[in-house]
């Protein structure tokens, strides 16, 4: 029988108010965007089936309301969580700034987790006030992968989708390495392929 | 057991006497991308069985007129039930001539009995020695039934007829724009989202073929053994000799580096010199991506795509295995690469196994090895080279033509007599003995012995050891969809002792319809439950002590499936709103197109005063409105509060020379928080609770049942504003108003006249007067304890006037008791009326309204009556 999916994966999308999570969605579930400014008052989810890396992957994607007054409640739906996307508006330092606090706020929810940086309206270079040289030196202490995406441009979107799922996925399947290979076989194959190659 | 037996009576009564109703059972019907509640039940006739499927109009039916019937299906030979027991559900086929019903159970007992009974019943069928069963019986339940679209199944006539209906109704519609789903049977309530899974799992398989794409890949795989050179001429003769560009190209070299450096630390630069003779001679009229390239000591493979491919190509990764010297060393061995492109996995493994004439075993034992140690280790469990839909095996297997003088096999190949030769080769002689590379396939050699030629030339060993034709060089292939196009050599390329070797491959690859994929998402997406509510946030403008206000929040259903909706507690919280606020309805069902008024009321008394007088709360709430399986929307609820007398402390009210609306909010939070107080000297008790006593006091004594009836609440309201904002006017509103608004000033306070501290001693006390009266004396804060005096001689005055107001002691000490010594929050939440409790808080108040009190006024008098 055809499996409608191998993994079932729950993202969380964080950050300020105004910076484009819902655009993120919207683009990467249903390939819209509006111009138009809806704040979310709330946490709303779409859901989208990927194949990746010859897995159909079902994402089942968080969309939260990034006002202040509501983070304490949106803490809660952290939990369960596999991958968290922080995004922050390029064209706003203020979000990009408070992209700590969110960092630390997934510290505070969950337990392991993987994280991905997202730097949303990288549209209209004019605008630009967080250089990717600083996102990426942030990004490289603290360890996350960081995209500079456009919802409205439809840029870099579905492969920051892409590479958070693959993150999940990557966790997952350590995970069961971890549990399923006794530890002499490890190093037994280690010895024996002494393999040199290279892969583009 | 209760439920199956209530099922079973009601169907009972929709059948027909001589017809018995043996078990029954809940399942779900799947019908396109919906699921359908429906009972099944197993029904006997004269040694006859037949499944009834029936339709509730109710679930669970409680009258048979709740049922209808759906179909009758005779247990009879062409029926079948099979079960496919999953851990989510049991899915039950049932299946008889051209009908087919898929129906899902909840795992469990129930489940399980009623399929036994089902095939119990079929049993009993197989072993009937009597003529085949007729089901005249169920004659009466073909057409004439109460559905309409019910039917019987038994007759072949109606049965093509059935099997278009439910071909229709099941069969999702790939090739169009829309997949058909019933919305109607969505609207009447059928979960789609559920429903969702279980037509991919069963509608794809059975139409797997329209979910895949079948498209074709030109695969070249080419293998050389360079005995150790470098590249000297193109390769483009090999290469790139056919009309039509390959798509994949796997090119495998042997004898990459014959040097020590090489064997021993497995480092050359003839890698890159060769990898860049590849690349130079692939085809000219495409664009090709390294996607992997691996090398162990001379084995060097290197796996090249079409740049259009390059995005579906996906888990590439590499592995090699020595199976040289000790075993392990990689002058032979194999190497491999694999890859996923769309749904197919394919695995290409160059390899070069043992040499010399007389090691065909010894190459047997390099494949099985090669088979048995090579795995990609990233894979969960590592995947080995079979557990591939493609592989190809390629290299210099280094088998012979054996048997045979060298001098004559010479003779046979120039005369092109390869029919003789090749029975004589050894690997067809080992594959036919299915000694080695069973289940692959090679193609037909048309093609001369690649080996051994004079280097530079087409001439065949000259050497001493005048070595005999062989053809070392192969390419074999497994798997399915893959149909050979071209397997020949390529004399012209004489660099080396071996010639060249490639085939052409043309091979079907599978891709799920992403299309679909894509159709059900958004499916999906739209049949999440959508609401659009008209204000997430609730302003109140000014809310006063015990004036309830509300405000209407209108929800409405704007997606395309009911819509069941609930506030939810949030955090830690003990309910899904403040104790001021009430939410009506709080769950609800909304049907799409429809709208739900929700009634907001806040009402602040004398549970939530003190907290919001006190700065501890404020008029400030997030309601989570939640979606059953969709999302949750924020509404905030705010309002500015009127601070009041009633939720003030008795502390803090003794400090306050004025209407409490006087003075400002600061200065009264910070009374509340006992912060000292400068200026006026204390009262000793509230003026409040002064004002309301000394006003009973001069009217109310001969008032019957004070205390005992309730006042009017906007008399509660007039009196509220008198004492908050002060008046030169009489104080208004009825004895039992009054009345009651002094208990409702007691009962508003965070903590009572007995301190919470003090509760559980006071009740221990209660029967000992002395005891009680030495609690009062020298426990109670200064304050409260003026109040209970206070009280207390007020309710022995009125005690004194009983004749008139009819008023008793005990009556009074119950009234009070409850309110002198308040439940603690943590034993009021454990719910109300504590009988035993309620009698020792009567019994502590009662001793302080029948005994003498004279001897506690001390310097302070506690004046009754007039003093201004």
């Amino acid at each position: 029988m055809v499996q409608e999916y191998d993994h079932l994966f729950k993202l969380l999308i964080i950050g300020d108010s105004g910076v484009g999570k819902s655009s993120l969605l919207l683009r990467f579930a249903d390939n819209t965007f509006s111009g138009s400014y809806i704040t979310t008052i709330g946490v709303d989810f779409k859901i989208r089936t990927i194949n990746i890396e010859g897995e159909k992957v079902k994402l089942q994607i968080w969309d939260t309301a990034g006002q202040e007054r509501f983070r304490t409640i949106t803490s809660t739906y952290y939990r369960g969580t596999h991958g968290v996307i922080v995004v922050y508006d390029v064209s706003n330092g203020d979000s990009f700034a408070n992209v700590k606090r969110w960092l630390h706020e997934i510290e505070q929810n969950c337990d392991v987790v993987n994280r991905i940086l997202v730097g949303n309206k990288n549209d209209a270079p004019d605008r630009k006030v967080v250089l990717t040289e600083d996102a990426q030196r942030f990004a490289d202490q603290m360890n996350i992968q960081l995209f500079e995406t456009s919802a409205k441009d439809n840029i870099n979107v579905e492969e920051m989708f892409m590479a958070i799922t693959r993150q999940v996925l990557r966790t997952k399947q350590e995970h069961k390495e971890r549990q399923a290979i006794p530890k002499d076989t490890v190093s037994l194959r280690k010895t024996r392929s002494k393999k040199k190659g290279k892969c583009c | 057991m209760s439920l199956i037996q209530d099922h079973l009576g009601i169907i009972q009564a929709k059948l027909s006497s001589g017809e018995t109703a043996l078990t029954c059972h809940e399942g779900s019907l799947m019908q396109g991308s919906v699921c359908a509640s429906r009972i099944l039940a197993l029904v006997e006739h004269e040694g006859e069985w037949a499944l009834f499927v029936f339709i509730s109009s109710r679930m669970p039916p409680e009258v048979f007129t709740d049922l209808a019937i759906e179909r009758v299906i005779p247990i009879d030979n062409d029926f079948k039930c099979e079960i496919d027991a999953g851990e989510q559900s049991v899915d039950v086929y049932v299946n008889s001539r051209k009908l087919k019903l898929l129906f899902k159970m909840i795992p469990g007992i129930k489940t399980n009995n009623f399929v036994s009974e089902v095939m119990r019943s079929m049993e009993a069928l197989t072993k009937r020695c009597d003529p085949p069963p007729e089901f005249q019986w169920l004659h009466k339940y073909s057409g004439s039934s109460t559905s309409s679209r019910s039917k019987t199944d038994f007759d072949t006539t109606s049965s093509d007829v059935t099997e278009d209906d439910v071909s229709k109704e099941k069969m999702l519609d790939i090739d169009s724009p829309d997949i058909v789903v019933s919305r109607h049977s969505i609207a009447q309530g059928a979960n789609p989202i559920a429903a969702r899974e279980n037509v991919i799992q069963h509608q794809m398989s059975l139409k797997e073929n329209d979910y895949t794409y079948t498209q074709i890949l030109r695969v070249f795989i080419g293998t050389w053994n360079v005995n150790g050179l470098p590249p000297t001429s193109s390769l483009t003769p090999w290469l790139a000799s056919d009309m039509e560009p390959p798509d994949i190209y796997a090119v495998g070299f042997q004898e990459l580096d014959l040097s020590k450096e090489a064997f021993l630390f497995n480092d050359t630069p003839r890698e890159e010199e060769w990898r860049k003779s590849v690349v130079a001679a692939l085809h000219p009229s495409a664009n090709y991506k390294q996607v992997a390239l691996v090398r162990l000591v001379g084995m060097m493979l290197i796996l090249l795509v079409q740049e259009k491919h390059e995005k579906h190509i996906r888990n590439v990764a590499f592995e090699t295995v020595g199976t040289g010297i000790m075993g392990k060393m990689g002058n032979k061995g194999g190497v491999a690469i694999r890859m996923d492109i769309h749904n197919t996995s394919m695995c290409f493994v160059n390899s070069h196994l043992a040499a010399h004439v007389e090691e065909f075993e010894r190459r047997n034992q390099d494949y099985h090895d090669i088979c048995s140690r090579l795995s990609f280790s990233k894979f969960t469990p590592p995947k080995v080279i079979d557990k591939h839909d493609q592989i190809y095996w390629l290299g210099d297997l280094n088998y012979r033509i054996t048997e045979m003088e060298p001098r004559i096999v010479r003779d046979l190949i120039s005369h092109n007599s390869l029919g003789a030769l090749l029975e004589c080769d050894q690997l067809n002689r080992q594959r036919s003995q299915k000694n080695v590379f069973i289940g692959y396939r090679e193609g037909p050699i048309t093609f001369k012995p690649t080996y051994k030629y004079d280097p530079g030339t087409d001439d065949w060993d000259s050497s001493e050891k005048n070595r005999a034709p062989a053809w070392c060089d192969r390419i074999l292939w497994k798997g399915d969809g893959m149909d050979q196009k071209e397997y020949r050599s390529h004399p012209i390329l004489r660099t080396s002792d071996h010639k060249p070797v490639r085939v052409i491959d043309v091979v079907k690859y599978r891709r799920v319809h992403e299309e679909v994929l894509k159709k059900l998402d958004k499916l999906e997406n739209e049949f999440l439950p959508q609401v659009t509510v008209d204000n997430t946030e609730i302003i109140f403008d000014i809310v006063r002590y015990l004036e309830p206000q509300s405000q209407e929040l209108i929800i409405a259903n704007t997606g395309q499936v009911p819509v069941q909706f609930g506030f939810i507690k949030k955090l830690d919280d003990s309910k899904y709103c403040k104790e001021w606020l009430n939410i009506d309805p709080a769950v609800s069902f909304i049907m799409p197109g429809e709208k739900c008024d929700v009634k907001l009321e806040v009402c602040v008394d004398k549970k939530s005063a003190s907290k919001l007088n006190c700065g501890e709360d404020k008029l400030y709430d997030i309601l989570v409105l939640h979606l059953e399986g969709g999302k949750d929307i924020f509404i905030t609820v705010t309002g500015n509060y009127e601070r009041s007398c009633f939720g003030s402390s008795i502390e803090a009210l003794v400090h306050i020379s004025v209407p409490v609306r006087e003075i400002p909010i600061g200065k009264l939070v910070e009374l509340e928080k006992g912060e000292a107080p400068g200026g006026m000297e204390p009262y000793p008790i509230p003026k409040e609770i002064w004002f309301l006593v000394d006003h009973l006091y001069r009217h109310g004594l001969k008032k019957q049942n004070l205390f005992l009836l309730p006042g009017l609440n906007s008399e509660l309201i007039a009196i509220r504003n008198w004492l908050d904002n002060g008046s030169s006017e009489p104080l208004p509103g009825s004895l039992h108003s009054i009345a009651e608004a002094l208990l409702l000033l007691l009962e508003s306070t965070a903590e009572p006249i007995v301190p919470f501290n003090l509760h559980s001693v006071c009740l221990g006390a209660s029967s000992n007067y002395l005891h009680c009266k030495q609690i009062v004396m020298q426990e109670l804060p200064e304050y409260r304890k003026n109040v209970f005096l206070y009280l207390c001689f007020f309710l022995q005055e009125l005690l004194s006037h009983a004749t008139e107001n009819g008023l008793d002691a005990k009556t009074l000490a119950t009234v009070f008791g409850g309110i002198f010594l308040r439940d603690p929050p943590r034993l009021s939440a454990r719910g109300r009326g504590n009988l035993s409790l309620d009698r020792k808080k009567a019994g502590f108040v009662y001793h302080f309204l029948v005994n003498d009190l004279s001897d506690y006024v001390t310097s302070k008098v506690l004046h009754l009556g007039p003093t201004t």
